[in-house]
C-alpha cells in the first residue's frame, strides 16, 4: 500500500503517540523513522513529568521561556499522565511522589513565590517552603538551599518505554511503523502530499513533521521555513543504589533535575549544554558540562558526592528561538503539521492527542494557539509575540 | 577526601602498561622524550606481564621473569609509571585524558602525543548458568594460577583458541583436577590449513608440550565441543558438555566445581573511540576496532593505536606494534631512528602476521560462533547478567521496528546497561539483533569505567582557575 490517511515523520514519544491517536480514530498510519524508533530526544530524555512551572532559563540559553504561559498545558498533561499507563496498558514506570523547585538566591525566591501565584491561578497545587522547611521535609538538601516549591504531581516517566509502548499500541490499532526508513523529499502533488523514502514514496493527505531537532530540515524538503535553534544537552546516570531519593529535584534557576529511578541509578540532568548538536550523527555529552552539571547538582544534594558515576550520555533537543513548545498547521501548506519543542516529553500524551483533534478539526483540550508554528515562519515573523517580562532570571 | 587536580604534561602519554605499551614507552624513553605510562592495575606488566605478587613470587615463582625485566628497563630511561591510574574520559578537545589515580584523586594528562595500549578484554557467550560463582574466564583463572591461587577442585575448561591449554595446565599445577577440555573447534585434528603452522616450529613445540602434559594427566580433549549448561544452587556442580555440530548429543556431564570458559578476546578501542578515531568492525570477530594505518597511526594525528586494542594478535605482536609505533612517533618529531631495527621490526610484524592468520583459520571465526550458540540458546537463559534480561526478551525486541539495531535492543530492553556497560553481553546483542540496518555495539562513552563523581567534582575546581 503507497496511500496512508497519515504519515507521521519521527518516531519519537510525539510521533508515537500520534500515530496512537490517530490509528485508533480509525485513520490509517504509516510512521516512517530514519533510524530505530526512540534513539534520540525521546531516548535520551531525563524523563520528567513537570507539573509545576518550570524555570525559565538554563545556562546558555539565549532569551527565558515565557513558563506562566505552559501552565495550562502542563496541568492537562498531569492528568493525561495519570492514566497514560492503564491506556496503553503498559508499565512505563510512572512514578509521581512529587517534586521540589529550589532556589539559592533572594531572586530566585522571588521567583518562586511569583510562580507559585500562576500555579494558584491555574489550579496547580504548589507549596512555597522556607530552607529549613524544605530540609525539613527533604534532609537531603543542602545548606544553601534558599526556599523550594513542592508540588504532588511532579514525577518521571521511565522514556525507554514510553515512546515504544505508544508505539506498540499503535500497532495494534494497525498503524504501520518503517525503521531506518528516512523521509528524503515532500512533493505537494494536487491535494496530497508525496513522502519520498529510498524504500519507495507514500501518499498522503496529512503530513505530521515530529522529526525533533530535525524538524526544520523536514520543512525544508516541503520548501518551508521554519526558524528552529536545535542544542543537544546531557544526562548523568550513577550506579545502582539503594533507595535515597523518592522525589524530583530541579532548581529555578539552573536547568537541573535530580531523581532516583525504578531501577536504583540517580539521574542528574543539567543545564550545561553537550559539546555540539550533531545534524548528522550523534550528539557527544561534553567532560567540561559534566563538571558543570555535577557541580550544581551536588551543591543541592551533597549525597551525591559520594556517588559514583555510570555513564552519560547526550540528547539532542528541537529548541525554539523563544524557547517555547511548537504544535500546530503550518501556514500555506494544506495538511502539514508540526510538533515539538520544549518539555515535548511530559506534553506527548497532549501533543498527541491535540495534534489528532487538529487534524480532525476537533476542539483540542488547551488552546494551543500561543504555540502555533505562525510565529517561526518567515511571514509570521514580524507578529512574533515578545516572551512576557513576568519572570526574569537572575 | 580527594585531593585537587593534577594536571601531568608531557611529549607523550601511552595508556596501558601491557607489552604494547610497556615496548611503546621504552622506546620513547630511551629517545629522551617525557613520557608518562599510565595504567589502572596496581602493578605494570598488563595481562601477559602481570607479575604475581611478592608472596606467590617467593612460593610458585614468576613465570614471566622477561616482564619484570621490561618493566625495570622502562622505569630506568625516565619514563613516570602511573598505576593504579584509570582514564575514565577524555576533555573536549580530545587531547586531555581525565583519569582517576588511586585514592580517586583527579588527573588531567595533556600530551602531545597519544598512544593508545588499552588492550582486550576476554570474548564471553552466554550460556545456561554462566551467572553462578565458580564460572571463570580463563584470563582470570591465569592470574589466580600465578598467584599461587587454587580455584576448586575439579574443573572443567572450554571455549575456543589455543589459550585453553595453558591455562589447563596451570591448573593442573595448582593441583586442581582438570576432567575435560572442550573446543569448539576442530583446531587438532591435522587439516590442510595446519601444514602452514610448520613454518613456526617453536610454537607448534609450545602447543605439543601442552597437549602432552595434559595426556599425561589423562585430561581428555574434546573437539567439536561447547558447554550446554553449568547447574548447581550456590556455585557449579555441574558442567553439561554437548556436540557443538549436534547439541542434542551429549559428550559429558561432569561434576565440577569450577568452570573456566572463553572464545578469545575482543579489542578494547573504547578509548580510541573517545579520542574520535575512525572505527571499523573486524569481520571474523565483529567488534569494532579502529582504523589503522602503518605503524598504529590513526585517523586523529596525535593518536596510536597499539597492542590488542588495534586488533588481538597475541604478545609478541604487542610488543612489536608498541616498538613501530614510538618508531614512528620519534620519526615525526625528526628523530633518527635505526632504518634497521625498524625495517626489523616490520619484517617480524608480518611474519607473526603470517602465523596469526594461520592459528585464527584454525578456530571458528569467533562472530560466526558467536551467532550459532547464541541461536541455541533456551529462551531463559539471562543473557545480560547485569540486568538480567533473558535471550527470549531480547529475541521478541529484536523483532519490534528497530530491532536491528544494538543500541535500540539495549533501550527496549536494558540489556548491557548495568555495571559492565555491555562488555559481557556485547557479542551476544549483536548475535541476537534482527537482521537489517543497524549498529552491531553501543558506542564508547564517558567514564570508561565508573568514576568517582567526587573526583568529577574536582576536575571543578580546576576548570575555575583557567
Ligand atoms: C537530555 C534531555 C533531557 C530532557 N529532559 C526532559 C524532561 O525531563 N522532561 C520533558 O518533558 N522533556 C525533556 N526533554 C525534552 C523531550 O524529551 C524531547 O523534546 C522529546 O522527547 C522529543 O520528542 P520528539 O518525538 O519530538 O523528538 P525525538 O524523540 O527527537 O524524535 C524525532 C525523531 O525523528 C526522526 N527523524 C528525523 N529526521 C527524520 C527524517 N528525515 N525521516 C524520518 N525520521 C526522521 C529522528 O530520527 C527521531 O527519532 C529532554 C530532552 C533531552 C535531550
Ligand atoms: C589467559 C591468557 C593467556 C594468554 N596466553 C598467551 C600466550 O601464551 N601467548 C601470547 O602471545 N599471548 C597470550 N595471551 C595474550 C596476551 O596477554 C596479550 O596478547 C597481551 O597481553 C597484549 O598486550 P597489550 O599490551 O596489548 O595489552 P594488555 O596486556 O592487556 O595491557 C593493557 C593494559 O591496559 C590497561 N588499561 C586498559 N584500559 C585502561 C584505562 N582506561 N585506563 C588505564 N589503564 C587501562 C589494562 O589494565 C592493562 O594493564 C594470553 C592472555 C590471557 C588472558
Amino acid at each position: 500500500m503507497t496511500g496512508f490517511d497519515a504519515v507521521v515523520i519521527g518516531a519519537g514519544v510525539l510521533g508515537a503517540a500520534t500515530a496512537l491517536d490517530l490509528a485508533e480514530s480509525g485513520l490509517s498510519v504509516l510512521v516512517l523513522e530514519r533510524g530505530a524508533p526512540n534513539r534520540e530526544g525521546s531516548g535520551t530524555t531525563a524523563g520528567n513529568l513537570h507539573i509545576q512551572a518550570v524555570h525559565t532559563r538554563r545556562p546558555g540559553q539565549a532569551v527565558p521561556l515565557d513558563s506562566q504561559a505552559l501552565l495550562p498545558a502542563q496541568k492537562a498533561s498531569g492528568q493525561l499522565w495519570a492514566e497514560a499507563e492503564e491506556r496503553l496498558d503498559a508499565d512505563l514506570e510512572v512514578r509521581r511522589n512529587g517534586g521540589f523547585m529550589v532556589a539559592e538566591t533572594p531572586g530566585q525566591c522571588a521567583e518562586l513565590r511569583t510562580k507559585h501565584l500562576w500555579e494558584e491561578q491555574s489550579g496547580l497545587r504548589t507549596e512555597v517552603l522556607d530552607g529549613d522547611a524544605a530540609r525539613e521535609a527533604l534532609p537531603l538538601l543542602g545548606p544553601t538551599v534558599e526556599a523550594a516549591t513542592w508540588c504532588s504531581d511532579d514525577g518521571y516517566a521511565n522514556p525507554l518505554k514510553v515512546a515504544p509502548a505508544y508505539l506498540a499500541a499503535a500497532r495494534r490499532n494497525a498503524a504501520q511503523v518503517r525503521a531506518f526508513t528516512p523521509v528524503t523529499g515532500l512533493q505537494r502533488r494536487g491535494a496530497r502530499w508525496r513522502v519520498e523514502t529510498p524504500a519507495g514514496h507514500y501518499d498522503t493527505p496529512v503530513v505530521i513533521n515530529v522529526a525533533g531537532p530535525w524538524i526544520g530540515d523536514v520543512c525544508a524538503m516541503a520548501g518551508l521555513r521554519l526558524r528552529m535553534s536545535p542544542v543537544a544537552i546531557q544526562m548523568h546516570a550513577t550506579v545502582r543504589e539503594r533507595p535515597l531519593l523518592h522525589h524530583l529535584v530541579q532548581h529555578i534557576g539552573e536547568g537541573m533535575s535530580v531523581k532516583q529511578v525504578t531501577s536504583g541509578n540517580l539521574l542528574i540532568g543539567g543545564g550545561w549544554p553537550a559539546r555540539r548538536m550533531e545534524q548528522e550523527g550523534r550528539s557527544h555529552a561534553s567532560s567540561r558540562s559534566l563538571t558543570g552539571n555535577v557541580a550544581q547538582a551536588a551543591r543541592i544534594l551533597p549525597v551525591l558526592s559520594g556517588l559514583r558515576l555510570l555513564r552519560m550520555w547526550a540528547g539532542p533537543l528541537a529548541a525554539t528561538p523563544d524557547e517555547m513548545p511548537l504544535i500546530g498547521a503550518v501556514p500555506g501548506a494544506p495538511g502539514f503539521y508540526v510538533a515539538g519543542g520544549t518539555y515535548a516529553f511530559t506534553f506527548a500524551p497532549l501533543w498527541g492527542e491535540t495534534l489528532g483533534r487538529l487534524i480532525r478539526e476537533e476542539q483540542p483540550r488547551v488552546d494551543v494557539s500561543p504555540f502555533s508554528p505562525d510565529r517561526l515562519t518567515e511571514t509570521g515573523r514580524a507578529s512574533l509575540t515578545p516572551t512576557r517580562k513576568g519572570v526574569t532570571p537572575c | 577526601m580527594t585531593q585537587p587536580t593534577t594536571i601531568r604534561t608531557a611529549d607523550a602519554a601511552v595508556v596501558g602498561a601491557g607489552p604494547a605499551g610497556l615496548a611503546a614507552a621504552l622506546e620513547l624513553g630511551l629517545a629522551g622524550l617525557r613520557v608518562l605510562l599510565l595504567d589502572e592495575q596496581s602493578a605494570p606488566g598488563g595481562q601477559y606481564y602481570r607479575s604475581p605478587g611478592p608472596e606467590a613470587v617467593r612460593e610458585v615463582g614468576d613465570h614471566r621473569p622477561a616482564g619484570a625485566r621490561l618493566i625495570a628497563r622502562v622505569r630506568a630511561c625516565g619514563v613516570r609509571v602511573l598505576s593504579g591510574h584509570t582514564v575514565w574520559g577524555v576533555e573536549d578537545d580530545r587531547r586531555g585524558l581525565l583519569a582517576a589515580g588511586p585514592d580517586g584523586d583527579p588527573v588531567i594528562v595533556r600530551a602531545d602525543r597519544i598512544v593508545v595500549a588499552t588492550g582486550a578484554y576476554e570474548r564471553s557467550v552466554p550460556f545456561p548458568g554462566w551467572q553462578l560463582p565458580g564460572v571463570v574466564t580463563p584470563g582470570l583463572a591465569q592470574h589466580m594460577c600465578a598467584e599461587g591461587v587454587r580455584l576448586g577442585r575439579s574443573a572443567v575448561v572450554a571455549g575456543s583458541g589455543p589459550f585453553l591449554l595453558p591455562v589447563a595446565c596451570a591448573l593442573l599445577e595448582r593441583g586442581v583436577r582438570v576432567l575435560a577440555v572442550a573446543e569448539a573447534g576442530r583446531p587438532y585434528t591435522p587439516r590442510p590449513a595446519a601444514l602452514g603452522a610448520l613454518r613456526f616450529p617453536a610454537r607448534l613445540v609450545e602447543l605439543a608440550s601442552y597437549t602432552a602434559r595434559l595426556a599425561r594427566h589423562g585430561v581428555r580433549l574434546h573437539q567439536d565441543t561447547v558447554v550446554a549448561e553449568a547447574s548447581g544452587r550456590e556455585r557449579v556442580r555441574e558442567v553439561t558438555l554437548v556436540r557443538r555440530s549436534d547439541p542434542r548429543r551429549v559428550v559429558g556431564r561432569h561434576g565440577a566445581d569450577v568452570l573456566c570458559v572463553g572464545y578469545g578476546f575482543r579489542p578494547q578501542s573504547d578509548l580510541a573511540q573517545l579520542l574520535g578515531c575512525d572505527m571499523g568492525r573486524d569481520p571474523a570477530t565483529g567488534d569494532p576496532v579502529p582504523l589503522l594505518g602503518a605503524a598504529g597511526r590513526s585517523s586523529v594525528p596525535w593518536v596510536h593505536v597499539v597492542g590488542e586494542a588495534a586488533g588481538v594478535a597475541g604478545a609478541p605482536t604487542a610488543l612489536l606494534r608498541g616498538r613501530a609505533a614510538a618508531f614512528d612517533i620519534l620519526a615525526a618529531r625528526g628523530r633518527t631512528v635505526g632504518r634497521r631495527s625498524r625495517r626489523a621490526v616490520t619484517a617480524r610484524l608480518a611474519s607473526l602476521a603470517r602465523f596469526n592468520g594461520l592459528t585464527s583459520r584454525l578456530y571458528p571465526d569467533p562472530a560466526r560462533l558467536t551467532a550459532e550458540l547464541a541461536a541455541g540458546l533456551p529462551g531463559d537463559t539471562l543473557v545480560c547478567r547485569c540486568e538480567g534480561v533473558t535471550a527470549d526478551t531480547l529475541r521478541s525486541a529484536a523483532c519490534l521496528p528497530g530491532g536491528s539495531d544494538v543500541p535500540a535492543l539495549k533501550g527496549s530492553t536494558r540489556a548491557g546497561m548495568g555495571p559492565c556497560q555491555s562488555r559481557e553481553c556485547g557479542p551476544a546483542l549483536d548475535a541476537l539483533r534482527g537482521r537489517g540496518t543497524g549498529a552491531g555495539a553501543v558506542p564508547a562513552r564517558v567514564p570508561l569505567r565508573p568514576v568517582p563523581l567526587s573526583t568529577v567534582l574536582h576536575l571543578r575546581a580546576f576548570g575555575e582557575e583557567t
